[in-house]
């Protein structure tokens, strides 16, 4: 009996016993966490039930907003902007980096100028990036200038302002900066590789695109885990990119989200609307990531 | 009432709501929210005025600190200006007013916002000051009233518009200004014989709201003043077929509009303009910053065309000036400052300062005396009627519903009826959520 009580007592004591320094260390993070995450973000929702101007008292509203969501033609625009961004975002700069990856692995002369290169574009700030490709898109800028040089008069266009060609457009500068920060990802993927396991795949007699389907695809997996969940991310939050360069226009034709539910805030001034419309890319965006790493997780375990 | 205290904490913490949510979807809204807290209320320097302004401009911002320089070497109080980009400044315009230690005045424009601002009491009366202000015209002075009879602005210059174009341009291709709409699409006719852009136009690249000037203008000449003013302030409908009608004599000129107007910021179409790439531009005179000195002596205007000689002529003559907060703690400085910047010496030394292509509001100070500028005094005073601008007229939440339908427009003029119901569903929110 005293054998087994003995531990019994020493962990009933060992839990009174919380140093008070751990304690310090756990609740001074909750409470600003809580203060600075947790409370503005209710406070977000309690907004999104409310009619809001910025300065009058709110108005509660229900679900109205919510409501009118379904009925708002922009939101509807704005979503469907949203998902084709997440896709060709996403998709070309996966894509893109790992192919930039593979064709740099090797080492050969000159490459790391190569790499350098291509993740300089990281290292520039996307609203002074999109100010450049805004110089670049002008009716007289550097790409229909290029256009008109190489025999393609017809091609010329007036890319950002154009509702048809605005989104993809923006597109292009956020790609460009984008590309070289997955490649570094998945360069360090690549490197960490077991050559043998090449060699082996090599004496087996397996063709290059075995190598990479079955050798350096199932290798990547933890890398692809990192690049999908910042790929997403970046996308539901890209924003200056548009802002700087269109403002969601013309006409809503390269609104996102996030772009509108900033013109809603502080252009519309109306808060409530706005704050229903954070909600939902919030939920969005913890929905995705959440699943995702869940599921990733568990396959991995 | 809450206190001014409680009132702003709890302000703070919505704005923090917001914030909050914004940073979980988008942290590049963080960001932008966080560049705003590094401009919010300024210091209060001891018995010194705080001026928050928005003219941002270089020239602009030379002028008002000269202007404040001068106040203080008058002996007496004393100001300090604090330049916010125009952008930053509009959104945090309510932050500013709602703060417990508010900036004690700012630059502003006259309008359904400043009235918003005024009937929830967040304005500072200033009627004492205007009773220092002499011989000011009653079109000002009702212009700064809040409606109930209060003062709450005091107007410093103001500005006109149209269609301005290079003298020695007209001459060189054997063309004068028309004065009838005929004229004016018969010029265009000539001009694009001759290979060039008739009229420019700088409503792209975040200055989409330029285009609203064509949209006062032809609403203003054949629906009146008084249908204009009352369309935008909410009396009204977009989709009326009075509003309508305005769309036809705008698409006889559209083939004539430079079709990469929708791509150009009024900045660059003003190059265009100059390089005589274009032939005309309808703006307001504040695109002269945009303007190489040199150029300047070679600019002249032509007053918009009449269409409807039935219509009394207005003319949009957008006034400038400053408004206080009714929270500020140097109430007697600020007035003291504002009875400075009505005098006709304080409006002299800004416009000798500035571009200098702004007309004071005092009627007995002296604007810079060029042609330009004496024309285009002579025009705004043979008026029957002046109004402000789309966004002031209506609001600056209305504006983007504006720049969406206008641009649409200007694009695909064949979508008119959908342009304008979806128009009117925008508005209708706007006046909605401010209601």
């Amino acid at each position: 009996m005293a054998v087994l009580a003995a531990p019994v007592k020493r962990r009933r004591r060992a839990v009174r016993r919380v140093p008070p320094t751990l304690l310090l260390f756990v609740l001074v993070p909750v409470a600003v966490e809580g203060f600075w995450v947790f409370w503005p973000a209710l406070q977000g929702f309690y907004l999104s039930l409310t009619n809001w101007d910025g300065v009058s008292a709110p108005t509660f509203v229900g679900l109205d907003n919510y409501a009118e969501m379904l009925s708002d033609d922009i939101f509807g625009t704005a979503a469907l902007d949203t998902v084709i961004w997440i896709v060709l975002f996403g998709g070309l700069s996966a894509a893109g980096g790992l192919g930039l990856a593979m064709l740099l692995n090797r080492e050969r002369k000159g490459v790391g100028f190569y790499r350098a290169a291509l993740f300089t574009p990281v290292v520039f700030s996307l609203v002074a990036t999109a100010l450049i490709w805004q110089a670049i898109y002008q009716p007289d800028g550097v790409f229909n200038n290029v256009l008109g040089a190489i025999g393609l008069d017809s091609w010329k266009h007036s890319w950002l302002a154009d509702p048809d060609t605005a989104l993809y457009a923006v597109l292009v500068p956020a790609l460009w900066r984008q590309l070289g920060y997955v490649m570094v990802l998945y360069l360090a993927g690549l490197k960490g590789i077991d050559p043998a396991l090449y060699e082996a795949a090599k004496l087996d007699g397996a063709t290059g695109w075995q190598q990479f389907r079955h050798v350096t695809w199932p290798q990547l997996r933890s890398v692809n885990s990192v690049v999908l969940s910042v790929i997403i991310i970046d996308s539901l939050r890209s924003f200056d990119v548009v802002w700087s360069m269109t403002k969601g226009g013309p006409y809503h034709s390269s609104e996102l989200l996030s772009t509108y539910m900033y013109s809603t805030a502080f252009q519309s001034l109306r808060l409530g609307y706005a704050s229903a419309l954070a909600v939902v890319i919030f939920v969005l965006a913890f929905g995705v990531i959440v699943t995702y790493l869940v599921r990733a997780f568990r396959e991995d375990q | 009432m809450t206190t001014a205290e409680g009132l702003s904490r709890r302000h703070f913490l919505r704005n923090a709501g917001i914030v909050g949510l914004g940073a979980l979807g988008s942290s590049s809204f963080l960001a932008a929210c966080a560049t705003s807290a590094s401009n919010g209320p300024v210091k209060q320097a001891a018995g010194a005025v705080t001026v928050q302004s928005n003219l941002s401009s270089p020239q602009a911002k030379v002028a008002i600190e000269a202007l404040a320089k001068a106040f203080g070497d008058k002996g007496g109080a004393t100001a300090t200006v604090n330049t916010v980009a125009s952008e930053t400044f509009r959104t945090q315009l309510p932050s500013y007013l709602t703060s417990a230690n508010p900036p004690d005045s700012f630059t502003w424009y006259p309008g359904s916002l400043l009235s918003g601002y005024a009937k929830k009491g967040l304005l500072l009366d200033v009627g004492d000051v205007w009773q220092t202000m002499g011989n000011y015209t009653p079109a000002m002075r009702s212009l700064s009233g809040d409606g109930a009879g209060h003062q709450v602005f005091v107007p410093t210059s103001y500005y006109f518009w149209g269609f301005f174009y290079r003298k020695s341009n007209f001459a060189k291709w054997g063309v004068t200004p028309p004065s009838t709409w005929t004229e004016f699409l018969a010029l265009c006719e000539t001009l694009k014989g001759k290979g060039i852009s008739p009229i420019g136009l700088g409503a792209g690249g975040g200055t989409q709201w330029t285009a609203s000037a064509w949209f006062d203008y032809l609403n203003i000449r054949i629906n009146g003043a008084q249908f204009h003013r009352d369309l935008l302030a909410g009396r009204g409908r977009f989709d009326d077929p009075k509003v309508k009608k305005i769309f036809d004599p705008w698409r006889q000129a559209l083939p004539y509009t430079d079709p990469n107007g929708t791509a150009l910021a009024f900045q660059d179409a003003t190059t265009v303009l100059l390089q005589g790439k274009t032939g005309m531009v309808l703006t307001g005179t504040f695109f002269a910053d945009a303007a190489p000195k040199d150029a300047l002596d070679d600019l002249d205007f032509f007053q918009f065309p009449i269409l409807d000689p039935s219509v009394p002529v207005a003319e949009e003559g957008p006034t400038d000036g400053f408004f206080a907060s009714a929270r500020s703690p140097h109430v007697a400085e600020v007035k003291e400052w504002f009875k400075y910047v009505a005098t006709a010496e304080a409006q002299e030394l800004y416009i000798k300062n500035s571009s200098g292509t702004v007309l004071p509001a005092n009627p007995s100070a002296k604007n810079n005396g060029t042609p330009l500028v004496v024309k285009g005094k002579k025009m705004l005073d043979e008026a029957k009627e002046l109004t402000q601008f789309f966004n002031r007229d209506s609001s600056d939440a209305l504006q983007p519903t504006a720049d969406a339908a206008l641009i649409r427009f200007i694009q695909k003029p064949n979508e008119l009826d959908s342009i304008l119901s979806d128009w009117q569903t925008a508005a209708a929110k706007v006046w909605q959520g401010q209601s």
